[in-house]
């Protein structure tokens, strides 16, 4: 541990990464710290009570979120590392010819039938 | 940067990992906790295929990681609504059904 | 012999047939407006037919690497192929005869079940780190979704949840272990890290990795410190899908098992015909252990249940620490133990779950107390399921005491006595919970005296399930020499 401390070196260029961070998480946690110990705590039940635009709170807190939000979530993750899985190919179009076109375009068709079938089954819509 | 330093912080990340999986009640926190552990498998990955390898398995290995870990947590995260759409809930420790 | 990409893609057929089948699946679902209830295990049946033909044609006499050394085609892989294939067939049967799985759509379940056919197939052919992750997430991962798929019903939805857990985190450690075993060496193929660790390495990040990677396999085939999953995915999950997971996946994990282990923790020894380990780690006696603890924790727990599912899990978790006593002896004669144990498995152990279902699918429960005079209510199912326990015991005129023999034979032959005694001290504890059941249903009187009907088509593939289980006890031969042929060809 002694060696690690004692061999980072100023001339690193993660230096000063590890500066702001240093930094950063004394600032964060000083402040917090200090404003927790040094301010007055007085209770009061309209200050402590749910903020609501000024008037009496008529929504519960706990909210339901609509699954359809995951649901286009999920979409954009799995076709986003398909994305993920083009661009290796695109950066090497001319060497992989005709044959890594092919197999990319097999690629592109199985995630194709996923689409396919997500927009059937109603994934898509909104509401 | 050398190797070594790399090492430490994936070995950090994995003992973070272990920790959130063992520890946490909900079933997100203890999902977050493989997607710690995978990550530090991938940091290896791309460490070692920097330092140690001449051809770049390593980091070919660690995009599929990546893709696996998306699709196992849309699957996981698929399963724990429907846990919540069951019984309103997603802490492990009501699943308790089915006796050990 | 290496291959190239397109070179590779005639040795690669079954694989594609399952994936066309996959795909047409899921288009005749989107298009079709038919309502033909069995359309989809019609055509997955179809495919999967057509897979284990064209995994009957492959060649295995050179073995070849394809895809630049990604998977091997070898008599091991062709072995693998065909059993999980035959037990995807009868798992497809029993799922069309299933009431739990009836009232569903239904093409979702048989691309999942596809999937992980195809999963299996490229599992137990894999020869690279890379594929080998690949295909066992492509197992796992609709396996997670099969295990839900009744959705209405609770305990199948927390027996997902937990699978889920428990396989996310094995799989994320056995990740870890291979990036480890990716640093000490530079390279993802497996045959290059057995060399580099044969040539030596430092001993504890070895053992290390050969810990975390311990982790992720025994996950899959359900050994003991890694088996807490079991129980609960097997009872909560649907019949079908329960029958599946303890042949297919356990089947395909064992297939990885040795595979890996024997190619980048041990070297072939060409002069004395067997394994031999690296310098750095010594994991048969690890694996001993695991193996004695494997068989005695299954046999031990399985004593007290009281559902039939529960104790088939268990029951299948004895019979993975059996076979992992073959596993340790690192000779073809070990191995060959195991590839014959694992036919006669799937025969008992499917021939077992499908009589579950029917007996399901008439009263409607899983409690063994509810299978009393299942002797004088439908006697077929009853004297298969006889058959089946009897077999899974090892008594002697069926096919798992056959089985038993290899594996001690082996055992025995390498020295590994108290390996031995251990597993002849389980076999006859199991005796106790099989028979259990078997007195229930010819010694007890039934709680309604209705007759349990049982149709035609499920009799006929009981039939065949059963005509194996008491052949294979008699006559043996012909697995034998295939069990045996395919290991002599695991040279890579």
């Amino acid at each position: 541990m002694l060696n690690f401390v004692s061999s980072i070196q100023f001339s690193d260029p993660y230096f000063s990464v590890l500066l702001l961070l240093v930094i950063a998480l004394a600032m964060s946690v000083g402040f917090v710290f200090l404003s927790q110990a040094l301010g007055p705590k007085r209770y009061d039940r309209v200050k402590y009570s749910v903020y609501e635009c000024g008037v009496d709170p008529i929504t519960p807190a706990a909210v339901r979120i609509s699954v359809k939000f995951y649901l286009i979530a999920l979409l954009f993750i799995l076709f986003d590392l398909e994305a993920a899985f083009l661009y290796p190919w695109a950066v090497l179009f001319r060497q992989l010819g005709w044959f890594g076109f092919i197999e990319m375009g097999i690629f592109i068709l199985i995630l194709l039938a996923g689409l396919v079938y997500a927009w059937k089954k109603g994934a898509l819509d909104w509401q | 940067m050398g190797l070594d330093k790399l090492l430490v912080i994936s070995a950090a990340l994995f003992c973070c990992g272990l920790y959130a999986i063992l520890t946490r009640r909900n079933a997100v926190a203890v999902l977050m906790g493989v997607e710690l552990i995978l990550n530090a498998a991938n940091i290896n990955f791309v460490a070692f295929s920097h330092y140690v390898s001449r051809v770049i398995g390593g980091q070919i290995f660690a995009v599929f990681v990546i893709v696996l870990a998306a699709a196992e947590a849309a699957v996981a995260l698929a399963i724990f609504l429907r846990m919540y759409a069951t019984t309103g809930t997603v802490e492990i420790d009501a699943a308790d059904q089915l006796k050990g | 012999m290496h291959l190239g990409n397109l070179a590779s893609l005639t040795f690669f057929l079954p694989e594609l047939a399952v994936t066309a089948t996959i795909l047409l699946l899921i288009l005749v679902h989107v298009a079709g407006k038919s309502r033909y209830s069995a359309a989809p295990a019609l055509l997955s049946l179809a495919g999967v037919g057509a897979a284990l033909l064209l995994v009957a044609l492959q060649p295995a006499s050179p073995g070849r690497l394809l895809f630049e050394g990604m998977v091997a085609l070898d008599g091991f892989a062709i072995f693998f192929k065909a059993l999980t294939a035959l037990a995807t067939i009868v798992v497809i049967f029993m799922s069309m005869e299933s009431r739990d799985l009836a009232g569903r759509t239904q093409t979702e379940y048989y691309v999942f079940l596809l999937s992980v056919l195809l999963g299996m197939f490229l599992l137990a052919a894999s020869t690279d780190i890379v594929m080998l992750y690949l295909a066992l997430e492509l197992v796992s991962i609709p396996s997670y979704l099969l295990a839900g798929y009744l959705k209405g019903k609770e305990s199948s939805t927390e027996a997902a949840m937990k699978y889920v857990v428990y396989g996310a985190t094995a799989s994320g450690v056995m990740i870890y272990g291979f990036s480890l075993l990716y640093g000490l060496t530079g390279t993802t193929q497996m045959a290059e890290i057995g060399r580099a660790l044969a040539a030596g390495k430092a001993p504890l990040p070895v053992f290390l990795a050969a810990a975390m990677v311990t982790v992720g396999f025994g996950f899959k085939i359900a050994a003991v410190p890694f088996h807490m999953w079991s129980p609960d995915v097997y009872e909560g999950a649907p019949t079908p899908v329960t029958a599946f997971l303890s042949v297919g996946p356990k089947a395909a994990g064992f297939a990885v098992l040795v595979r890996f282990f024997y190619t980048v923790f041990a070297s072939p020894d060409a002069a004395a015909g067997m394994w031999k380990l690296p310098p750095s780690v010594d994991w048969t006696l690890l694996f001993g252990v695991l193996s004695a603890v494997t068989m005695s924790v299954g046999n031990l727990v399985a004593i007290n249940q009281n559902n039939v599912k529960r104790l088939l899990a268990y029951s299948s978790i004895a019979h993975a620490g059996y076979m992992l006593m073959g596993f340790v002896l690192l000779t073809p004669a070990g191995l060959k133990a195991i590839l014959f144990y694992l036919v006669v498995y799937l025969f008992m152990n499917l021939g077992a779950f499908y009589v579950v279902v029917l007996v399901a699918n008439g009263t409607g429960s899983e409690d063994i107390a509810d299978y009393s005079g299942l002797g004088r209510r439908a006697p077929f199912a009853a004297v298969s399921l006889a058959i089946f326990l009897f077999a899974l015991t090892g008594i002697p005129p069926f096919s798992g005491f056959i089985g038993k023999v290899y594996l001690f034979a082996e055992v025995i032959n390498r020295g590994v006595y108290w390996l031995a005694v251990v597993a002849a001290l389980n076999s006859v504890v199991s005796l106790y919970y099989y028979a259990r059941i078997v007195k229930v249903m010819f010694l007890e009187d039934p709680k309604e005296s209705a007759e349990l009907p049982v149709p035609a088509f499920p009799r006929a593939v009981l039939s065949l399930l059963a005509i194996p289980t008491l052949v294979l006890g008699i006559y043996w031969e012909p697995v034998a020499r295939v069990a045996a042929n395919s290991v002599r060809l695991l040279a890579f």
